[in-house]
């Protein structure tokens, strides 16, 4: 059974590489344009045994590690300060999803010319992309809390610090979750896109060198690669918190 | 001359919407006695909950006074617990230390919590339950929990907002049965609203009929007693002096209609 739900995950990924496979051999596509998975696995085992793969996956996977805790640290409180007062929460609505519209990526010049072709601008614009829904997420996680899980607590002598740890910050935690995913799903994507441009190392810079001389090979273990660490990091990151707590307590929303 | 647990005088409240002021309630005086359970009945949207809700410091009222144990309220606080009419604990937590959260608040020992926690577990019909979370319970049994952490926090007064409204109808008979016995073995004040006449005699000692809005109080009636351990439904509808009450705040109400 177990063995037919993990064949029940790989399915789709069989289907994509026989299909990738049959067109390079039926169109007769040139190497120029596409490679073949056997071409591809060789590279990745180049890639693998010369150590090259682990030092741009590990400085990708740095840099969202580093971005990922300081958008927590400022991402959650500033979603609570604003969340807790209606005033600041309406006020601020429209601001936040102008900032949401206005991707990370679009700050790259901006931040290229604040601190150059550095892994500060990668992170700033990470951050950057991390922060804003994770502030968003905590501030509507904060609002959605029933009025009456305050009250029924004052009325049982809480202060404000009480009512803050046992009320607001549980009773956010999903939103904070959600934000969390979501804002890792776009900072993945700005840390790649970011690297791209900056060319200081990361699987984005990798891809993106591999272009200038031609090697789809190359450039084709570095998207999978991009893939599979995102899916790494979102099961051994995001999905612990979530059957931790929010299973448990019957609040995951499905 | 003792002092009223709560004292109502010249009570009015105007809520400020943006459409401008609303009259939410008329000018209200009522007093509660300790270890008196009063019920407040009237037509939804009378003003009762408001009534509640001043009581309970939730909110400040435009005129009047209210006194609990002769002071002026000026917020919530532990000497007035209340039970809500929406689910008000918390899903995060277990039973156990829902029931046992105004207790941990007050800083009591795990020892003490625990011995409060399990009589009111065992007084509320909760056994096995313990360390289930409220969304693995159902709604009857939810509102036990929430009834049961109000008591557990032993305020002064405890402050009932149509605790059983959202509970089905033969749950809701339990629930009562289950309230006067947990009262009598208790003995704390509480303040009851509801809309329903026959819980609110069923549960009272004094009934309190409310006009429709802004309601104000347009009559009481005494109930007696009958036992030391609390009413049931059985000996409550076989009894031709409740049934005599129960007519005469059934006309009282029905003028009332809207």
């Amino acid at each position: 059974m177990r063995l037919l739900r993990e064949l029940r995950i790989l399915l789709p990924f069989i289907v994509l590489i026989a299909l990738w496979w049959a067109i390079k051999v039926g169109a007769q596509v040139s190497d120029t344009m596409l490679v073949a998975p056997p071409a591809v696995w060789d590279a990745f085992v180049h890639l693998v045994t010369h150590g090259i793969l682990a030092e741009y996956a590990a400085s990708s996977l740095y840099l969202i590690g580093v971005a990922a805790l300081i958008s927590f640290g400022i991402g959650v409180p500033l979603g609570f300060a604003v969340g807790a007062n209606r005033y600041a929460a309406r006020a601020l609505e429209p601001f936040l999803r102008f900032f949401q519209g206005i991707s990370g990526i679009a700050w790259l010049p901006l931040a290229i010319l604040w601190f150059g072709f550095t892994h500060t601008t990668t992170l700033v614009i990470v951050i950057y992309t991390l922060v804003v829904p994770i502030v968003f997420n905590t501030m509507v996680g904060v609002r959605a809390i029933p009025e009456n899980y305050v009250l029924a607590l004052q009325s049982l002598g809480a202060g404000r610090l009480r009512i803050v740890r046992d009320v607001y910050l549980p009773g956010a935690l999903p939103s904070i979750v959600v934000g969390t995913r979501l804002g890792m799903g776009y900072g993945w994507r700005a840390l790649i896109a970011s690297e791209m441009l900056v060319r200081q190392g990361g699987l984005g810079d990798l891809i993106f060198g591999a272009r200038t001389f031609n090697q789809i090979d190359r450039i084709m273990v570095g998207m999978i690669a991009i893939g599979c660490l995102y899916i790494v990091v979102d099961r051994l990151l995001v999905q612990p918190v979530e059957s931790m707590t929010l299973a448990r307590w019957g609040l995951l929303r499905q | 001359m003792a002092t009223d647990k709560i004292a109502v005088s010249g009570f009015r409240h105007v809520f400020q919407t943006e459409a401008g002021p609303v009259q939410a309630t008329g000018t209200i005086d009522l007093t509660i006695q300790p270890g008196e359970f009063v019920t407040l009945v009237g037509p939804s949207g009378c003003g009762k909950t408001t009534l509640l809700k001043a009581i309970a410091g939730f909110i400040q009222p435009s005129e009047g006074t209210i006194l609990c144990d002769g002071k002026p309220i000026k917020g919530p606080g532990r000497d007035r617990g209340v039970v809500f009419q929406e689910l008000a604990i918390l899903p995060w937590r277990t039973v156990r230390r829902n029931i046992g959260h105004g207790l941990e608040i007050a800083g009591a020992s795990k020892a003490e919590r625990d011995k409060t926690v399990a009589r009111l577990i065992d007084l509320m019909s909760l056994t096995g339950f313990e360390d289930r979370y409220p969304h693995e319970l159902s709604g009857g049994m939810k509102q036990r929990v929430a009834v049961a952490r109000t008591w557990a926090a032993d305020p002064e007064i405890i402050l009932m907002d149509e605790p059983f409204a959202a509970v089905d109808a033969m749950t809701r008979l339990t629930l009562q049965e289950e309230l006067a016995r947990l009262c009598a073995a208790t003995g704390k004040t509480v303040f009851f609203i509801t809309h329903s006449v026959e819980e609110a005699i069923f549960l009272a000692d004094r009934v309190l009929v409310m006009t429709r809005r802004p309601g104000t109080i347009k009559a009481e009636l005494a109930v007696p007693r009958r036992n030391a351990g609390g009413r049931d439904w059985d000996s409550f509808t076989a009894d031709p002096e409740m049934r005599d009450i129960a007519e005469k705040v059934m006309h009282l109400v029905h003028a009332e209609r809207v």
